[in-house]
């Protein structure tokens, strides 16, 4: 059997299959399903230091091959977190990864200063609107990329930092190096590509936020693209995601460079899309006569 | 809960655009119950998310469930033959329960909230209580199930918006028609928001102090709790319930309609 075991900024994952944040909770209701300490780590929902009620309903919709989402960061803040969920985690021997979001600079030290130690990793989820400038994301121009980099990466003595990048944006790549010039230890992509659904009766877009993230297979080409030229980029690892529905989509991403991946969307249309993804990695593989994983990364050949 | 499998037994349609679907279990499926969902698969890769529907009824090796086609989804699944197979994850939620001392029971059901009104009958027949329904449909194009209704309980009546069909009206008004002579122990609706909504509003203009319980449609992602995207608000300002995983039945005091 190859070896799928990846390392990452020092944390060894059992496998490149982590879940993405906010398709999987805390992991407990997919834990009644299939034993969740198969996968090689769980990024949880975005957690900010106060308990969030989120967007209005509806807060899906679909589209061809796609879905939107704009469930507008609802969860129950970081205490809650920490006394309630991470001790379970923990318990399934599977890298635990606290997604954060904050409205400030203040906010993202704050939560990563608590944080610090207590998981393995965090990941940065910097797509939420900046109340000190305009409501403008952090993640979109480069200065803020950096600058809320490093003083979330200041807030972290122990514990590895992910960025996670936005799609929506001039250059991911341009993003990638502020993040890494900030202090990141890894970055990871793509977030949701914002869209809409319009409701033609009722001339009224389908989700309640009118606008949401497209996520889904749809958007796989785009976040390989965007994967491949993060990694040409930057020298820090790279974790890929964006439609990943089988073992063969998580390999395009890790031939362009992504040393692991997360699969988010496809756990809605099949429970079991990350033990099967998994399993077919191993397989694939194994019938290709590759002995290790860490042998496919990066092997892409540009015609 | 697991995600299983399914092979369609049966699929025809059983009023103007409203199909049965019964499918066999490959395994034995513990949890089955009235008001519980299933959230099925529309088996093509252009739709990534399941579709919850209601358990209609239920026995050791199949499932049966009915529906009406809304969109695109629903249409893919009534295009399923004898032998398809579908990827379907059940049980899911909390379904209605009667409690013992419980012996006279309201079902109240509009439009395709008949189903699981249908199922509380199948599971709790012969077991010496006494079911008053009151069922509405937009016309009688749309009746379907009468007969077993009617089999089951001890009164029936059924409304249509129009007329067309039994008395003019909606389950709601029916309901409240027959409510001093039915005297309920428990009442169970399931219908249209707007529905739920009169009843809520009406049992409290008249405090009936019966105790009640509503299930409720959101639209979801994961169908399992896991996602926040179905969520409904807790009365009096105690946050979010998810209605996949905390419902679709709630007691009808216990969340905003
Ligand atoms: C707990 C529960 C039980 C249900 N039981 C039944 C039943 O027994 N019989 C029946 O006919 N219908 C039932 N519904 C409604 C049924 O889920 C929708 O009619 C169906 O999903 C529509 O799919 P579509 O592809 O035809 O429509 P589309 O409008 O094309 O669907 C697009 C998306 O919106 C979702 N959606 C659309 N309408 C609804 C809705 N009313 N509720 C939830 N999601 C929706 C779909 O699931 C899909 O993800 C139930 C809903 C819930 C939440
Ligand atoms: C319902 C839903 C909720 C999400 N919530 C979060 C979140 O809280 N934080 C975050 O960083 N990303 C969130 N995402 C984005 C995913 O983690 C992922 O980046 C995106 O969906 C692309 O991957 P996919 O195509 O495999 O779903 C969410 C996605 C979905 C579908
Ligand atoms: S649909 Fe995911 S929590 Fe209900």
């Amino acid at each position: 059997m190859a070896n799928l075991k990846v390392n990452i900024c020092g944390v060894e994952l059992k496998n490149p299959v982590i879940a993405a944040s906010g398709t999987f909770g805390f992991g407990k209701e997919f834990n009644e399903i299939y034993d969740i300490g198969v996968l090689g780590g769980v990024s949880t929902k975005g957690l900010t230091l106060e308990p969030r009620l989120g967007n209005p309903v509806p807060r899906i919709a679909e589209g061809y091959g796609v879905i939107l989402n704009a469930v507008g960061l609802q969860n129950p803040g970081l205490d809650v977190f920490l006394e309630e969920d991470l001790d379970f985690l923990k318990s399934k021997n599977t890298a635990v990864i606290a997604n954060v979001a904050g409205k400030t600079l203040d906010d993202y030290a704050g939560i990563c200063a608590r944080l610090d130690g207590k998981v393995d990793m965090v990941e940065l989820n910097i797509s939420c609107p900046n109340v000190k400038c305009g409501g403008m994301a952090f993640g979109i121009r480069p200065e803020s990329v950096k600058e809320v980099t490093s003083v979330a990466k200041s807030a972290l003595k122990r514990t590895p930092l992910i960025v996670k990048l936005s799609p929506n944006v001039e250059s991911i790549a341009v993003n990638a190096l502020a993040a890494q010039e900030g202090g990141a230890d890894c970055v990871s992509l793509i977030n949701t590509l914002t869209g809409m659904v319009i409701d033609i009766e009722r001339r009224r877009p389908l989700i309640a936020n009118n606008t949401g993230g497209v996520s889904g297979a749809g958007i796989k080409p785009i976040a390989v693209r965007m994967v491949y030229e993060v990694c040409r980029a930057v020298d820090i690892p790279v974790i890929g995601m964006g439609g990943i529905t089988c073992a063969e989509d998580a390999l395009e991403f890790i031939i362009a460079g992504a040393a692991a991946v997360q699969v988010g969307t496809a756990n809605f249309t099949d429970t079991l899309a990350m033990p099967k993804i998994i399993e077919g990695l191993s397989r694939w593989l194994d019938a290709h006569g590759v002995k290790d994983i860490n042998e496919m990364r990066g092997t892409l050949v540009l015609n | 809960m697991k995600e299983l499998r399914v092979t369609v037994a049966e699929n025809v349609p059983i009023a103007k655009n409203v199909y049965k679907m019964r499918f066999l279990l490959p395994e034995k499926t513990e949890g089955l119950a009235c008001g519980k969902f299933v959230n099925i698969s529309v088996g093509d890769g252009a739709h990534l998310l399941r579709r919850p529907i209601a358990i209609c009824g239920y026995d050791e090796t199949s499932v049966t469930i009915c529906y009406q086609l809304k969109g695109a989804g629903t249409r893919a699944m009534s295009e399923k033959k004898v032998g398809d197979t579908l990827s379907c994850v059940l049980p899911l939620g909390n379904g209605f329960v009667v409690e013992e001392q419980e012996k006279r029971i309201a079902l109240i059901g509009g439009g395709v909230g008949i189903f699981p009104m249908l199922s509380v009958l199948r599971e709790y027949a012969g077991l010496g209580k006494e079911f008053y329904s009151y069922i509405g449909f937009r016309n009688k194009d749309a009746v379907c199930m009468e007969e077993e209704f009617s089999a089951l309980s001890q009164e029936l009546h059924i409304v249509t918006d129009d007329g067309s069909f039994g008395d003019r009206g909606n389950a709601v008004s029916a309901f409240f028609a027959g409510i001093d002579a039915a005297n309920p122990d428990v009442i169970f609706a399931c219908g249209p928001t707007p529905m739920l909504r009169a009843l809520k509003t009406e049992l409290s203009a008249r405090k009936v102090n019966i105790p009640c319980y509503v299930s409720l449609e959101e639209r979801m992602g994961c169908g399992i709790g896991a996602c926040l995207v179905c969520v409904c608000k807790r009365a009096g300002g105690k946050g979010n319930a998810r209605v996949c995983k905390d419902g679709p039945v709630f007691a009808i005091g216990e969340v905003e309609i």
